[in-house]
């Protein structure tokens, strides 16, 4: 392969790869402009990542692993929106222990349903790749390009985007304009849950190809890292999560070559991440009710 | 101390038993869903887990500084969860030190934890970049430039699942000594000095802190210094102290700075507290590994039953809920 070829494959490759990011950056988009922070989305890829491994594993059937590990997604961020919404619990907090006990449920799991403390058996079924240009893309890395246009014209162009917006903002006045805060709040984070939740499930089947302890390795801080890059709007998140991807790809190429100096190129993810959020930190402007609990008086 | 504050520590008192009851009934529920007998298994990792105080208070040690780590940025609004690795810095730095000497070591790591933590400190406050977000890359990053470190410049030539032996190491009563006086240093800190009340004004509210004349990119940067400082100390004692090598899969260092930061949540954000509440999560720790050669259960168990004590306790809203509906009485907002 001449330089052209490695770029190109490596392009294409990207693609791939920041589609969980990218999934998880669009829930976390959403629940962040409803007022909801969740930095549980880690776990979440985690928990869903497993569920989807198993349910695939299980049923040889890639679609129902998907299912699962939205389902997984979607009640994690019911229960993180439950707590921080009704329950008033610190949301930074409440993820770190989201975290904690995700990454402890899918190790135990590891070991107790297949008795090995690193890594599941592969998976062996995944998705129909569809044919572009000659490079296969993954269909659900298609849709969740579509799915971030999709999540900026509801926010921008719409009314329950509005509203949503409104209690990101300022939750008093979108509960005088008779926008019920807390159960959007919910709803939003539910969603970005669910979003999440594809993103592990689509880690495990698609890009790993089996479920391994700490699978997520960082990626949804990384998602968190694009939310503030994108400046809260999703479509800025597909270039965002597409840099990462892209970092990823070479980080994932340049270990097979780098011999003895795999462990550097594995750094390559994480620096190159904070190099983004460094450079491009043009004070984005959050939601002013980020992480703020609502109390009506 | 403060009026009132008596009745504040009974109510946080019954506010931590109560989360360490969710917890254990958390754990409980996954060991019954992935099949163990629940009540077996944690009755091995608590009875276990604290049978040698000498061993327990070792392991603790550590825990202690990552703990405080979090804890003093926490107090100035800012979430240090770079205290992992900070925790590797401190104790590669040491461990790259060993044939230099061992009074130079220590400190070096320390240091090192400090420069991670000022670097983190800095891009929040040069560039906005959340500290979240930044300290997850630095502990993605320091992870395997530090397993890089071992396998090139630090690997024992016959045991090569691991790094050299460090020559001199850390008595226990050493080791105890800076577990009990760390707190104690860190509280008289907070408490007793300019910078203490400083950092506690900064995290109280920006506006306070602009009334006060507290300059709060000073005060983020000296707090994460602190933090990075006491994080990479308690990776050099972990190896000075505890281990004496590193494994090639640091295994001997993963978690501990993710540990601290629960042990300071448990801790209600004392400093003082943070000595019970480390020894214990290292209890728990080390029952949990006795579980695993007696059951087959994954040690994990101990961070899902520590993650759900956090949960618990993330929210004291929902205890005071419980507690005004059963009648109990106990005061606050």
């Amino acid at each position: 392969m001449d330089s052209y070829d490695i770029l190109l494959y490596l392009a294409f490759a990207s693609i791939t790869y920041m589609t969980p990011v990218l999934l998880a950056s669009l829930g976390e988009i959403i629940a962040e402009r409803s007022g909801v922070v969740n930095i549980g989305v880690e776990g979440i890829l985690l928990a869903s990542a497993f569920t989807a491994t198993l349910v695939a594993i299980v049923t040889g059937n890639p679609l129902l692993g998907f299912a699962s590990g939205a389902l997984v997604g979607l009640l994690a961020g019911l229960i993180h929106g439950v707590l921080a919404v009704y329950l008033r619990a610190d949301q930074i907090i409440a993820g770190l222990a989201f975290n904690m006990i995700a990454y402890g449920l899918t190790v135990m799991g590891l070991v107790s349903i297949w008795k090995h403390h690193g890594a599941s058996p592969r998976i062996g079924v995944s998705l129909e790749e569809i044919d572009v240009a000659g490079y296969h893309v993954n269909p659900v890395s298609l849709a969740s390009i579509a799915l971030a246009i999709l999540a900026w014209y509801t926010l921008t162009k719409t009314r329950v985007g509005l509203a949503l917006r409104a209690c990101g903002e300022d939750p008093r006045a979108a509960e005088a304009m008779g926008v019920d805060v807390n159960r959007y709040r919910v709803a939003a984070t539910s969603i970005g849950g669910l979003l999440a939740g594809i993103g592990g499930a689509f880690l495990a089947l698609e890009v790993v190809g089996q479920f391994t302890r700490g699978i997520s390795a960082g990626r949804g801080f990384i998602a968190l890292a694009n939310v503030a890059f994108s400046g809260w709007n999703p479509l800025l998140a597909v270039p965002g999560a597409y840099i990462f991807g892209f970092l990823e790809a070479l980080s994932v190429y340049l270990q097979q070559w780098a011999l003895g100096y795999e462990y550097i190129a594995r750094t390559l993810p994480y620096i190159g991440t904070l190099l983004v959020v460094t450079v491009f930190a043009w004070k984005a402007i959050a939601p002013r009710s980020l992480a703020k609990p609502y109390v009506k008086e | 101390m403060r009026l009132g504050s008596l009745e504040n520590l009974r109510s946080q008192l019954v506010e931590v038993t109560l989360a360490l009851v969710v917890g254990f009934v958390g754990g409980a529920l996954a060991l019954t869903a992935f099949g163990y007998n629940a009540l077996e298994n944690i009755q091995v990792m608590i009875s276990y887990g604290f049978r040698d105080l000498g061993y327990l208070l070792l392991k603790s040690a550590p825990i202690v500084l990552t703990a405080l780590a979090f804890l003093v940025p926490l107090k100035a609004g800012l979430f240090n969860i770079g205290g992992e690795g900070q925790l590797y810095a401190g104790a590669i730095t040491a461990l790259f030190l060993s044939k230099i000497g061992f009074y130079l070591a220590i400190p070096a790591g320390a240091l090192a934890g400090l420069l991670v933590g000022v670097a983190i400190g800095l891009l929040r406050v040069v560039r906005g970049v959340n500290e979240v977000v930044s300290s997850i890359m630095f502990n993605w990053t320091l992870y395997y430039l530090s397993m890089f470190a071992i396998q090139r410049y630090l690997l024992d030539p016959v045991y090569t699942h691991q790094s050299i032996r460090v020559d001199r190491v850390l008595s226990l009563p050493e080791v105890v000594t800076i577990m009990l006086l760390s707190p104690l240093v860190v509280y008289l800190l907070l408490y007793n000095t300019e910078l203490g009340y400083r950092i506690r004004v900064a995290g109280s509210s920006s506006r306070v802190a602009r009334y006060a004349g507290v300059n709060l990119n000073i005060v983020t940067i000296q707090s994460m210094a602190i933090g990075g400082f006491l994080a990479g100390l308690g990776g050099a004692i972990q190896v000075y102290g505890v281990t004496t090598v590193v494994d090639t899969t640091l295994s001997s260092l993963y978690g501990l700075g993710f540990l601290g930061i629960g042990v300071a949540l448990i801790a209600r954000g004392n400093p003082l507290a943070v000595i019970p509440a480390a020894v214990l999560v290292s209890g728990l720790l080390i029952g949990s590994h006795w579980m695993e050669l007696r059951g087959r259960v994954a040690p994990e168990l101990a961070d899902v039953v520590i993650g759900v004590i956090i949960l618990a306790l993330s929210a004291p809203y929902a205890y005071r809920v419980l507690a005004s509906r059963m009648g109990w009485g106990v005061g606050g907002g």
